[in-house]
């Protein structure tokens, strides 16, 4: 029999920073959107504003224009400290294709 | 997604909520939003990470049996290829002792950290390149060109976080400067983007480039990167200048580019999402000015397309790099051409009408680039297809027949240099080479 052992290439991954913690309920929370304008987010995005105001009572739900739009702006330091300030408790980030 | 929640360090998933692709296609139908809605609700109420205790750990080495070497080697390569670890062509298993040769090669100890692969944040390590080299066919004297090579994709210059991931095909090419590319059998000539048994160097390194961009990066075809062709992307592009064709007065790319002073090894990285031969010489009695005229010509409308590709590096990197081979430069500068004259000359008559630029779609890419430079430049007319002259990268390199030039056309927001660092024990490698592979 002969064995061979080799590297798996895959190599290591480092976790050091934990997701978010999620809300208990959507209900009388502050929930603002992070758009990059593409893949019809325009449409898609409003739709779903429309959706959670429907659902949840006493929920805030900020304009889709209320943090800047962009691929080539919402990952920078700059957004992330506005949607800080702004007291969001959740957000949600689209459209990727 | 996931792939670019590891590389920002969160655990590799991430809440989200997928449809297909037709439903972000303009005029689509997006009531199935309304259907699925508590997916989006539970994401951002339930959704725990079921991979948040990552520890950093090397993953433990594979193993594998036959009742011969062909069936274990078989064996192997099957597991490889299951795993999503291949490219498809044989695999050479990166066994300890394999890559433990391939590490002769190594200026730095096995375990310093290069950085994380984008998008999916893969730690990089001088063994990381030396068992993708393992994989690839690669040998000892190859390393420090690719240690080099991964450098410069890994520097936030080269955009490779976007370029990984994105639509556009994109695929590194890599130019190497400096006496190293002769003396471990890089192509600068005939057939110089390969492939070449003659001078297989480029294969071997490109390729595990592209293995590494897969298996940390996580760069797989349809999952980890939405390139929709993939072009170029078995062995990348790596090649030599032919620094002996340089005309008398000629810089090197890595002078010109980098300031790097001759006689340093060093290497170049671009991206670029395309490839075209260009019919060069004139076909009848041409005067050797109308002959480089024609040609220079030729060459400028085929960098004058409206596909926006050079977008990405309007500003700081490169619309494409120029391959003219060496007895086409000589002949160039015996009519008094330079590259920066050249380059100026492109830039001048690759330029697109405005008119031609708005049927085509382009100025709404202009409008929302990130770039002012690129935004302010919408009201030129015509429109320039990079900011700059100096943008245009032209390498003497291509075997020695005047008819033909090459264009890689750039998508690459920058052009990053990296010098070759080799082991103090090179030249026993170079020997080694001599001996397994006959002369060079």
């Amino acid at each position: 029999m002969v064995t061979l052992e080799f590297h798996d290439p895959s190599g290591a991954i480092e976790v050091t920073r934990p997701h978010a913690a999620r809300v208990g309920t959507l209900e009388g929370k502050r929930v603002g959107f992070v758009s990059n304008e593409q893949w019809q987010a325009y449409r898609m995005l409003p739709r779903l504003k429309s959706l959670l105001e429907a659902d949840f009572p006493g929920i805030e739900v900020l304009p889709i224009d209320a943090f800047p739009q962009g691929n080539g702006v919402i990952g920078s330091e700059e957004t992330a400290a506005l949607v800080k300030a702004s007291g969001v408790d959740a957000v949600i980030i689209g459209n990727a294709a | 997604m996931t792939n670019a929640v590891a590389g920002l360090g969160l655990a590799p998933d991430a809440a989200m909520v997928t449809f297909p692709i037709e439903m972000f296609l303009p005029g689509s139908d997006i009531s199935p939003l309304e259907r699925r809605k508590r997916e989006f609700y539970e994401g951002l109420t339930r959704w725990r990470s079921a991979l948040a205790a990552a520890d950093g750990g090397e993953p433990p080495m594979v193993r594998v049996e036959g009742a011969t070497f062909e069936q274990a080697l078989a064996r192997a390569n099957h597991v490889m290829l299951a795993n999503r670890w291949g490219d498809g062509l044989p695999l050479w298993p990166p066994t300890r002792e394999r890559v433990d040769w391939i590490l002769r090669g190594a200026a730095s100890p096995r375990r310093r950290t290069l950085g994380t692969f984008p998008p999916r944040g893969g730690v990089t390590t001088i063994e990381s390149c030396a068992i993708a080299l393992a994989m690839a066919g690669g040998r000892p004297e190859y390393l420090p060109v690719l240690v080099a090579a991964v450098g410069a994709f890994l520097d936030p210059e080269s955009g490779s976080a976007q370029l990984q991931a994105a639509s556009g095909s994109a695929f590194p090419v890599v130019i190497v400067n400096g006496p190293i590319g002769g003396l471990i059998r890089l192509n600068a000539a005939f057939g110089c983007l390969g492939p070449d048994p003659q001078r297989p160097a480029g294969a071997s390194i490109g390729r595990a480039l592209r293995l590494l961009q897969q298996n940390l990066g996580g760069a797989l075809p349809g999952i980890g990167t939405m390139a929709n062709y993939g072009g170029m992307r078995y062995t990348n592009v790596v090649f030599a200048e032919d620094e002996a064709s340089l005309p008398a007065g000629w810089e090197t790319h890595a002078a010109e580019r980098h300031a790097f002073a001759p006689g340093i090894s060093s290497i170049s990285l671009a991206f670029a999402s395309g490839a075209t031969n260009i019919r060069r010489r004139g076909a009848k009695k041409e005067t050797p000015e109308e002959d480089a005229l024609q040609g220079m010509h030729r060459m400028a409308d085929f960098m004058r397309v409206p596909n926006l590709a050079g977008l990405a590096g309007y500003e700081h990197g490169t619309p494409g790099i120029l391959l003219l081979p060496g007895v086409v430069a000589q002949t160039m500068a015996g009519l008094g051409w330079t590259k920066a004259s050249m380059r100026e000359f492109f830039w001048e008559h690759s330029r697109i009408p405005a008119e031609h630029l708005r049927r085509a779609g382009g100025p709404a890419w202009i409008e929302i680039d990130t770039s002012k430079v690129v935004r302010d430049s919408i009201t030129l007319d015509p429109w320039p297809i990079t900011a700059r002259a100096e943008n245009f990268v032209i390498v003497v390199a291509g075997g020695g027949h005047p008819t033909n030039s090459y264009w890689l056309q750039g998508y690459s927001p920058g052009v990053v240099g990296r010098v070759i660092d080799v082991p103090g024990s090179f030249a026993q490698l170079l020997e080694d080479a001599e001996s397994d592979l006959g002369p060079r």
